[in-house]
């Protein structure tokens, strides 16, 4: 068998950090702002190259039609032979077509006429005939004559994908540089955010914690730093005080009661009484004083270090119990009780070994005291780690269920009973300070105690 | 055994003087020291046998005294004596070097049974194979033991018991003594699972003979007789 840990530190994994989350936003944010951008500007320009097509081609259009208002319609149709094959300045080949009323040519170097309604002077990108891509704009210099002038843009169309390059080029190293400083300063951040982080929860866990130094006077996380480094002198301080308060209450009930005790030994020995005597009574009393005193102040003690890990070691636990069992099978056997063991080889676990027996003796000595004579314990040790302690005694009252932990507590069970009621209560703040839960199983018949692992 | 010589640091001058004459009744010399101060001067100079610590003393506190003690190489047996009871103040004292450890309000005869047993335990009495004493007879390695060269069967549990007593032969072993060193207890558990064991062991070594093995020293724990 595996020997097994039961409890690690506590569960504090990180799912997701801020860090990454903004560096991906911000990567994003750079992303939508450069394609935004670049679709506002090849928009822009599109209207623009357009705009200035339709100037061209309108101013071209006026010309010719001038000429014909003038010279007529054998002048129109030379210079329109002419113009062909005129390259303008901005690289924009010229084409033209001179119609009948049906759309015939009668010159140009268009062989059809697009679709374009010429008696509304229409406008547009057109593809002619022979596949050129035009901007091009009509008009019906009469009923049987119809003109149209048509620019290329394809030197246009060029720039425009230059400048998409560009766009794309410069687009990718800024969405890259502001990748970069994301991922830079998170990276620094959260490293500063990882060691208040680990400072907290060394401390949490009751390590010694050391918070990061403040570095450049003054950001919000050295803010935060410096009130977690206060609130836990704070809490130093608090401990500190509690346990002097405790010491010197210890020290100074105990140290009077030592006098009276060692008086009390003397006046025995003067006057020599049976045991069960007044004198062996008190002395018996000023123990069980100085016990009570001890166990609230270790209930407390064991309440203050709930979750703290430090002072926790791996123990085995089948050990433990198994010495146990050995050092209460005669108990059991003397008060005519069988005790039942069975335990589970190899469960360890995180804890203070003296903590844990003193748990489980105070629940051994609960079923010998109060399970009556030809009764039954057993005790069941399993992984998890699960101890089971149960008797066929006369059980928990149903009514006192809720309560047997508390202090002072004790079950009103027939037959007379000694003890604080402090022995389940010390045994809940044990448990409790080791991640573990105590707790009263539901049975028919006689107590059940159950420790396992709190959920 | 020879008397001891024993250095107690303690502010109480009632506690110390309660101890001085409880060392007094078997012969042991004791030197008392007011301050920690004084005590770690003294019990650094002098070579005393035990060193009897309070806890809290006005000017450094007992722990202190015993980690400077080691610190500087001083290894005599420190028991400390202190109101501070509780298992948490118990493992701090042995964590800090101590080697024993009782609260106050203590027994006067468990405060002498320690000191003797400290003393034992730091003079090097290493014991063998076998330990014999009186009528008793313990082989440490076959895990037996006999009276008066019969074999009494004895549980491993028995047989733990039966050597401690062995060890300490002669001597008063408290109840405190069995549960730290036997059971590995630093507290008392609320039943009397100690005196059942002894009763256990008792009746096994007594069975068959006439005179008693174990006795009870009422107040304080059992001793081991010599058996004859």
């Amino acid at each position: 068998m595996t020997p097994h840990s039961s409890r690690k530190s506590p569960p504090r994994q990180r799912n997701r950090s801020i860090f990454g989350q903004l560096t991906a936003a911000s990567i994003l944010i750079a992303m939508i702002a450069v394609a935004v951008l670049f679709a506002v500007t090849t928009i822009t320009i599109q209207r623009q190259t357009r705009a200035s097509l339709s100037a061209t081609v309108a101013t071209d259009l006026a010309g010719l039609i001038d000429i014909y208002a003038t010279a007529g319609r054998t002048e129109l149709l030379r210079r329109v032979n002419d113009r062909q094959d005129v390259v303008s300045l901005e690289g924009r080949r010229s084409h033209y077509l001179v119609a009948d009323g049906a759309g015939r040519p009668l010159s140009g170097d268009i062989s059809r006429w697009p679709q374009l309604n010429a008696a509304m002077s229409e406008e547009g990108f057109v593809a002619l005939a022979d596949g050129t891509k035009v901007y091009a704009q009509g008009a019906k210099l009469a009923p049987d004559l119809q003109l149209l002038v048509a620019r290329e843009y394809d030197r246009d169309k060029a720039s425009l994908l230059v400048i998409s390059a560009i766009f794309l080029g410069v687009g990718a190293a800024i969405v890259g540089a502001v990748a970069l400083v994301a991922l830079i300063t998170s990276r620094h951040l959260a490293r500063r955010m990882d060691a208040v982080n680990k400072a907290l929860g060394a401390a949490a866990d009751g390590r010694s914690a050391n918070f990061p130094a403040r570095l450049r006077g003054g950001d919000e996380i050295d803010e935060m730093a410096g009130h977690g480094a206060r609130l836990l002198a704070r809490q130093a301080q608090l401990l500190k005080a509690y346990k002097q308060v405790s010491e010197h209450v210890a020290h100074e009930v105990r140290t009077p009661l030592m006098h009276l005790d060692n008086r009390l030994g003397a006046a025995m020995q003067d006057r020599p009484e049976p045991p069960g005597g007044p004198i062996g009574q008190s002395r018996e009393d000023i123990r069980g004083i100085t016990t009570l005193l001890d166990s609230l102040l270790d209930i407390a003690s064991a309440e203050s270090r709930r979750g703290e890990l430090a002072g926790l070691a791996e123990i085995d636990l089948s050990a433990i119990v198994a010495s146990l069992a050995d050092l209460y099978e005669d108990s059991a056997e003397d008060a005519d009780l069988t005790l039942e063991t069975n335990i589970a080889p190899g469960v360890t676990m995180l804890g203070e070994r003296m903590q844990i027996t003193r748990l489980l003796s105070n629940l051994l000595d609960n079923a010998i005291k109060y399970v009556p004579a030809g009764g039954r314990i057993a005790l069941t040790l399993t992984k998890g780690p699960h101890v089971v302690i149960e008797d066929n005694g006369p059980g928990i009252p149903h009514d006192q269920r809720d309560r047997i932990f508390e202090r002072f507590v004790r079950a009103t069970v027939p037959g007379e009973q000694h003890g604080h009621g402090l022995g389940l209560a010390l045994s809940r703040a044990i448990a409790e300070r080791h991640g573990l839960m105590l707790r009263l199983g539901d049975v028919p018949r006689g107590a059940q105690f159950i420790l396992e692992p709190a959920p | 055994m020879s008397e001891l010589n024993i250095l107690y640091v303690e502010d109480d001058y009632r506690a110390a003087e309660s101890v001085r004459a409880l060392i007094a009744v078997g012969g042991d010399r004791l030197a008392w020291e007011k301050t920690g101060t004084a005590g770690l001067q003294r019990a650094g100079a002098e070579p005393f046998d035990v060193i009897i610590l309070d806890r809290m003393l006005p000017d450094i506190d007992g722990l202190t005294i015993v980690s400077r003690l080691r610190a500087a190489g001083v290894d005599t047996p420190v028991l400390m004596l202190s109101a501070l009871g509780r298992s948490e103040n118990r493992i701090e004292g042995l964590e800090a070097g101590v080697d024993d450890y009782l609260a106050k309000p203590y027994e006067p005869q468990e405060l002498v049974a320690r000191l003797k047993a400290l003393h034992r335990r730091s003079s090097g009495k290493v014991h063998g194979a076998v330990i014999i004493y009186g009528a008793f007879e313990c082989h440490v390695k076959a895990r037996t033991g006999f009276r008066s060269g019969r074999h009494i069967a004895l549980s491993p549990r028995e047989f733990a018991l039966f050597r401690y007593f062995m060890e300490n032969a002669g001597e008063t072993v408290t109840r405190e003594m069995l549960l730290r060193d036997v059971w590995n207890m630093n507290f008392d558990p609320q039943t009397n699972v100690v005196d059942v064991n002894i009763g256990r062991l008792r009746r096994k070594l007594e069975d068959g003979f006439a005179s008693p093995a174990l006795e009870t020293i009422w107040g304080a724990g059992y001793r081991l007789t010599s058996g004859e």
